[in-house]
């Protein structure tokens, strides 16, 4: 028995880690190739650790690229895009939990449908509509775009969570005095935080990495973001600039990795809270 | 100082009634019980003179003012719920200022209410705890305080003592009952528990499936029920019901169920179909011109609960503590007639006296 037992512990070991591996691998060698020297990564037999550590790629990318000016658009675009979809799915999913209206079952029905429908299906009448509405290549275009198929999923989200909270309390705010807004501000955010945050968590990344609207809906430098920023400038037709394309990654992908890592705790308690109704 | 008045009042959600054309006035200072189980409309009707829901028509009014469409915040009222509805985040003393916040009161002024309310209410160590951090009674108590640092004109209490243990619920009640007395405001308490609402009203409204049943002091309610459903409810154990009709029986009427024969002294037309009803005080085992069969005895202590046949019905009478009955034993009884309650087939009280019997 105790055999048997370790040998399998041994070998979901082995798979676990097989797997870490396998996820991990291209991360790991992104971060290598970014600190070798040019010459080195064409090199037969290839190394795998860096014989000589360089942060030139580094310098390059921040220094003679547009690389800050698409960063700042990502940042724009991606904190702009969450704060828009949290006010917006609060107030909705309070509304969806909280009022009753004819057909509110419905409508959350409905919102989750539009979630189903392929984004690519979407591009080319959305586009037509900015440009019709006269906001067409600016950030805000793709803020709004962004907004409409993370919304749902928030939407949701957020209603399952509000679910959760007790109904006396928003009652007990109005008695003690409250305006409608005024409970909901006090008394359900603060309960709904750990659900807030997931749901922030989820749009942030969605729109950091978002890459097929990025490039149909926006073609100048002033409002690319990293994604398709990154691609426009490091792979042409003729060439790959491997190092740069790979030290710019590795500056794509921290900010997720820190803001992931700083709320991981509540995420994984909103997720959960999601799933059961208290 | 308050009154409040329904005035034909209705609630109903979709098709189904929760409250029916309800009348009911309460005197300022009174503690009124709204008195029914679970799904009788009563916190339903609290809640709409909370503000917390509107009535489908009727109006509801405090001091002569409707307040049908006035927010709970312009209502000046303060609520007790039966979750407490302690707000997670905040520590007791956030918790007991929140209303005084809400209505602009500063700081200074707050702390100083605050304290005082925490010391009648014995929470002074308490205040920088959250709510999950209390027992079951401090949560209760911190919800009577957020109730009472406001100077409201109406307290509503619902079911409040639900959720405490007997000995702490005994406890709570003789403070709400002092309380009362203290501050002297109009207070509506929502419970299922009659032993709460006869020992803490004033008054007592009784509620069955949206409709008030009767309204009356604890002492009018227990002693002349308005129909069936209320002598069932209120007592425990509950009122016996027995059956029967009336018949010429000499000069007069009598009520008769099989071989058990009551005189009718006045009132009452012959042929009526009528229940009979009996508290279990009213039945005196051991002598007397009816006979019965001892089936179950619960000693409780203090005094001893028998279950006895006779004429086919099963009676539910209370004996002396120190009674030697036993199972299967055929004894005499008596009921005190002055005592005993008649209803028509409808399920209304009926006007009857009845006579004193000495034979069978």
């Amino acid at each position: 028995m105790r055999n048997r037992s370790l040998t399998s512990r041994i070998l979901l070991n082995v798979l676990a880690w097989s797997i870490v591996f396998v996820i991990a691998f291209p991360l790991v060698w992104m971060i290598l190739t970014s600190v070798k020297p040019q010459f080195e990564l064409f090199r037969i037999p290839p190394t795998i650790l860096p014989q000589e550590v360089t942060f030139e790629h580094y310098h390059r990318v921040l220094v003679e690229t547009p690389f800050l000016k698409y960063f700042r658009n990502s940042v724009i675009l991606a904190v702009g895009t969450t704060v828009l979809v949290i006010v917006i799915a609060t107030l909705g999913a309070h509304s969806l939990v909280r009022f009753s209206y004819p057909g509110r079952e419905r409508l959350a029905q409905l919102v989750l449908f539009t979630y189903l429908l392929p984004s690519v299906v979407l591009i080319i009448p959305l586009y037509l509509l900015m440009v019709w509405l006269g906001i067409a290549n600016t950030l805000f275009s793709l803020m709004l775009a962004y907004t409409t198929f993370a919304l749902p999923f928030a939407l949701w989200l957020l209603r399952s969570f509000m679910q959760g909270i007790p109904q006396d309390l928003e009652a007990a705010a109005l008695v003690d005095g409250a305006s409608r807004m005024e409970a909901f501000v006090d008394v359900i955010l603060p309960q709904a935080v750990p659900g807030i945050i997931s749901t922030a968590l989820f749009t942030f990344i969605l729109a950091w990495n978002e890459y097929l609207y990025a490039l149909v809906l926006v073609n100048t430098d002033e409002a690319r973001p990293l994604t398709t920023g990154v691609m426009n400038m490091l792979i042409t037709a003729f060439n790959i600039e491997w190092s740069l394309l790979m030290a710019a990654s590795v500056m794509m992908s921290l900010p997720v990795i820190i803001v992931f890592a700083l709320l991981q705790k509540h995420l994984t308690r909103g997720f959960g809270a999601g799933g059961v109704k208290g | 100082m308050a009154e409040v008045t329904f005035d034909k009042v209705r609630k109903a959600f979709g098709s189904a009634v929760a409250v029916r054309e309800l009348d009911l006035a309460i005197r300022s200072g009174e503690f009124v019980s709204l008195l029914g189980p679970s799904g009788c409309g009563k916190t339903t009707t609290l809640r709409m003179l909370a503000g917390l829901e509107t009535p489908t028509s009727g109006a509801i009014s405090i001091d002569g003012t409707v307040v049908n469409e006035l927010a709970p915040a312009k209502r000046d009222i303060a609520m007790v719920f039966q979750s407490y509805a302690l707000y997670p985040h905040m520590s007791v003393a956030q918790n007991i200022a929140y209303p005084l916040k809400k209505r602009g009161v500063s700081r200074a002024d707050r702390d100083v209410r605050v304290a005082a309310v925490a010391a009648t209410l014995q929470l002074g160590a308490l205040l920088d705890r959250k709510p999950r951090q209390l027992s079951g009674g401090q949560q209760q108590r911190v919800a009577l305080g957020r109730a009472l640092v406001r100077d409201p004109r109406v307290f509503l209490l619902d079911e409040p003592l639900s959720n405490l243990d007997a000995k702490l619920r005994a406890h709570m009640r003789a403070e709400l009952i002092e309380l009362h007395r203290r501050i002297g405001k109009t207070m509506v308490y929502v419970t299922h528990d009659q032993l709460e609402a006869m020992t803490m009203s004033d008054r007592i409204a009784v509620m069955h499936d949206g409709v008030l049943q009767q309204f009356g002091t604890p002492k009018e309610v227990y002693e002349t029920p308005a129909n069936l459903f209320v002598a069932s409810f209120i007592g425990s154990p509950g009122m016996n019901l027995v059956k029967g009709e009336l018949r010429a029986a000499g000069s007069g009427l009598a009520f008769v169920r099989g071989d058990l024969s009551l005189p009718v002294a006045n009132g009452g037309t012959a042929g009526a179909a009528v229940t009979l009803g009996v508290r279990p005080e009213d039945i005196t085992l051991g002598a007397g011109p009816f006979a019965c069969t001892i089936r179950v005895v619960e000693p409780t202590g203090h005094e001893t609960i028998v279950m006895a046949e006779a004429a086919g019905e099963t009676l539910v009478a209370r004996a002396a503590p120190d009674s030697q009955l036993v199972p299967g034993q055929v004894v005499p009884f008596a009921v005190r007639a002055q005592r005993l309650h008649a209803f028509d087939a409808d399920g209304r009280r009926l006007p009857l006296v009845f006579a004193q019997s000495n034979g069978a």
